[in-house]
């Protein structure tokens, strides 16, 4: 993946969540490859440079992906309209396509004022005077894409299919699937706003929206990122994948036509805030098998220190519990089975009982999804954190590679 | 388009009256220019007799929209259109004096060229291309060609607008025996048959609504509601101006169905009702009409099935949004068949999808028609809203959307 270039500023703005240290002509994630993590602690480069533009069209991969999370998501799924023929679908891919790559370098995608005077927009304008913000626009293909609507089963990703059903799952019908996803993400909320915004807007005779997750804050790290946290207050994704080597075993897809591109699962997470909040920190911790404040195992060391899964305490248990989140979820204990997360912690207000509405909205990427299903298989069925959780939303989609210049993403389906 | 803002067809129109029509031929150019665009080619090619003119658009830095000819012999003209890479295009029209002969959309990099064809005498014509560092270039045609069969789309619309003004006569001269028959029942004390007329003649106002809408009658300022036609006869009780009080369909709606019973003062609000639909008749005879009056009042009729039908706001005694929702989509249909002519001409692709989007929502509302309730449909009522209202909601949307281009192109200049 190469890194975003920064357009020379207009206006640039750098925010260091420490105060952090202007680093100069160098963009915002511009951390190389492999320093990560000796020097990540030490030096916290969670920096913003909103004159940011993330390169989209050419790219080895799709966007949004092994790109460094940006601080906020807006996630929305679409299911195309009855009587859609394939070529709808075609040329809402083509259209989205080259709208995503205006909206990625900061530009509208048709006329905020219209030259004719009984012209509605063709650009809704609340980004004009923004920059790009980092705005990555990552579109998914769920099955239905593939089923007998649009004579597609053909060219299937092999690993595409509904979830199966898995352990603890409360999914409600109104947050889960879809026949199209996108995932939008920036470092300023309007721009990543009016981009799904007016990404559904120019497709709604032909895809109606389905749901949609607004992620406020980011709940994973990427490459030169300090680890952030998610609502329950711990680190997450501290052994998230970084390097382009782990990217290749574990995200990419190999062969045929989605080659280079990978597959997406998302999970709506709801959090029981209140009843995590009067809840022990000291059992908060055996829950995650990490400590709180530093994200250190509780078998000993540093944030970044490999766990011990086998250290044993005085009273002769793993000081890691066996049930503890990340016990359950390590590779270790998983035949080496690693997924890149990438999430993002959301609200939606105030339930029906007055209880705070929120969670987390997680987002991973894999090579093969099997991988995630034998994680929250596992997870689902034991997982000490259950008690705090509920899985409410799901989709699955396949996210096509990077469309080159002149093309569109997905092109491949109609060759 | 909420009710009580400023723009407003119907009054427009009062005083505009009907644009002449241009036909689609020549015009002296006051924009555009030639500079800085592609090199063009000495002379056109030619196809089966057909002039062939290939526009490609490119991206990078800055989108640009080159033409391999700038000018053509008069006669039929295909012009083919690539998109190589331009994210910033995604539309190529052909005008004549800022109004639309040809165009077409919805090009994206990647999708197959399309072409249009058109029949043009000679003149200056522009080649727009919005987005494109160069939006406008000119475009010349030599000699003369005769005009196209079938009339222009200019000629077209004139003749469709004609059509659309005889169809609101017509239908306000139906209301008012509908209304006629309402009034009748609540006279006689009918509560049954009332309800049964009151579904009966909603239809009629729900089609063409959009017309009356912000209608004042002579002798009133434009704020004063006391002369407001529409509110008169249409206004819900969640809006009222407390000056001019509570009158018309849905006061009488209210006392039917959440009063159960006919009172004196129900009686007074329907010789209110006759009187203004009465009013409506005659001065709906005087109204003209300019094609983007009919496609801002198509545009205009769905807004009000987002805004009030499907959120049950309108009937909200009677739940007949149904009945209210299908007469505006039935309007708003209408409107958009008396511009299918002209705009087909303009705009084919645009057109057919509109056409495909209105079948769309019918096939969706035709799953709540129930003949043996008065006004033909189900009851809309909140635990049928919480179900069905959301599909129903983007399906309309889905044919909002493009009936929203249609004001533009079918706007004629002078």
């Amino acid at each position: 993946m190469s890194e975003g270039h920064s357009e020379v500023s207009r206006r640039r703005l750098f925010q260091g969540a420490a105060g952090g240290v202007a680093v100069g002509a160098l963009a915002a994630g511009g951390a190389a490859w492999g320093i990560w993590p000796e020097q990540a602690v030490a030096a916290d480069r969670d920096q913003i440079d909103l004159t940011t533009s993330h390169p989209f069209y050419d790219a080895a991969h799709p966007a949004g992906i092994a790109t460094p999370p940006q601080r906020y998501a807006i996630y929305m799924t679409f299911d195309l309209v009855d009587g859609s023929l394939v070529t709808d679908l075609q040329s809402l891919l083509a259209r989205w396509t080259a709208a995503i790559a205006q909206l990625m370098r900061g530009r509208p995608i048709g006329q905020v004022q219209p030259t004719r005077v009984d012209a509605v927009g063709g650009d809704s304008g609340e980004a004009m005077g923004l920059d790009p913000a980092s705005l990555t626009v990552t579109v998914g293909l769920g099955p239905g894409i593939f089923d007998r609507r649009f004579g597609l089963s053909d060219k299937k990703p092999p690993l595409l299919a509904d979830l199966p059903a898995l352990p603890s799952d409360r999914l409600a019908k109104e947050t889960t699937g879809g026949d199209l996803s996108l995932q939008v993400c920036s470092d300023d909320p309007q721009v990543a706003y009016h981009a799904v915004r007016n990404l559904a807007r120019m497709v709604r005779d032909t895809a109606h929206t389905r749901w949609a997750v607004l992620g406020f804050g980011r709940a994973s790290a990427g490459q030169g990122q300090e680890t952030p946290r998610n609502l329950f207050g711990f680190k997450d994704g501290t052994r998230n994948l970084r390097t382009p080597a782990e990217f290749d075993k574990h995200v990419w897809v190999r062969d045929g036509w989605m080659a280079g591109g990978t597959y997406q699962i998302a999970r709506k997470i709801q959090m029981n805030l209140e009843i995590w909040d009067a809840d022990m920190v000291s059992d908060q911790e055996n829950i995650f098998g990490r400590s709180k404040l530093d994200g250190a195992p509780l078998s000993g060391g540093k944030e970044m220190t490999t766990p011990d899964f086998t250290a044993k305490g005085k009273d002769g248990k793993t000081k890691i519990p066996v049930l503890s989140h990340i016990a359950l979820a390590a590779h270790e204990n998983n035949d080496g089975i690693q997924i890149l997360r990438r999430g993002y912690n959301y609200t939606d207000g105030i339930n029906q009982y007055g209880q705070l509405d929120a969670g987390l909205l997680f987002v991973c990427y894999q090579n093969d999804p099997a991988h995630f299903v034998t994680l929250q298989t596992k997870l689902g069925a034991s997982d000490l954190m259950n008690e705090y959780i509920q899985h409410i939303g799901s989709g699955i989609f396949a996210v096509p590679p990077a469309p080159r210049t002149g093309h569109y993403i997905g092109e491949q389906l109609f060759a | 388009m909420s009710r009580h803002t400023a723009r407003r067809a119907a009054v427009a129109t009062l005083t505009a009256g009907m644009a002449v029509a241009l036909a689609a031929c020549g015009s002296s150019s006051n924009g555009g220019s030639t500079d800085g665009s592609a090199p063009s080619k000495a002379s056109s090619s030619s196809k089966g007799g057909v002039t062939q003119v290939d526009i490609t658009l490119t991206g990078g830095d800055s989108d640009a929209c080159s033409v391999d000819t700038k000018t053509a012999a008069a006669g039929p003209i295909t012009f083919n259109i690539t998109n190589k890479n331009s994210t910033a295009i995604t539309e190529v029209e052909l005008q004549s004096d800022q109004r639309i002969l040809g165009e077409k959309e919805n090009l994206a990099p990647g999708l197959a060229p399309v072409k249009f064809t058109l029949t043009l005498t000679g003149g200056t014509y522009q080649i727009y291309c919005p987005g494109a560092k160069q939006e406008l270039q000119d475009f010349k045609v030599t000699g003369s060609a005769p005009a196209s069969t079938g009339g222009t789309a200019s000629s077209l619309l004139g003749h469709g607008v004609k059509g659309y003004a005889k169809y609101v006569t017509t239908n306000v001269q139906a209301m008012q025996s509908a209304v006629g028959k309402l009034v009748a029942a609540i006279d006689d004390g009918n509560l049954a048959e009332a309800k049964k007329q009151y579904a009966l003649a909603r239809p009629f106002y729900e089609k063409i609504e959009s017309d009356v809408d912000g209608f004042v009658l002579p002798g009133y300022k434009p704020t004063d509601n006391a002369g407001n036609l529409d509110y008169l006869i249409d206004m819900r009780e969640s809006n009222l101006d407390p000056k001019v009080g509570w009158h018309g369909f849905h006061a009488i709606e209210k006392d039917l169905w959440q009063g159960g019973k006919i009172t004196p003062h129900t009686k007074t609000l329907a010789a209110e009702l006759k009187t203004n639909v009465g009013k409506l008749v005659g001065l709906t005879k005087t109204l003209h009409y300019k094609p983007e009056d009919l496609a801002n009042g198509a545009a205009g009729l769905l807004e009000e099935v987002q805004t009030e039908k499907i959120r049950g706001t309108e009937e909200k005694y009677s739940h007949l949004d149904l009945v209210d929702f299908n007469a505006n989509v039935e309007g708003a249909q209408q409107a958009f068949a008396f511009l299918k002519p002209g705009l087909s001409k303009i705009d084919p692709g645009l057109t057919t999808n509109i056409a495909k989007q209105f079948t769309a929502v019918e096939n969706k509302l035709n799953l709540y028609r129930d003949a043996k309730i008065p006004g033909g449909f189900v009851y809309w009522t909140p635990a049928l809203r919480a179900k069905d209202a959301s599909t129903l909601s983007q399906t309309v949307q889905g044919l909002q959307d493009p009936l929203s281009k249609v004001g533009e192109k079918v706007a004629t200049a002078q």
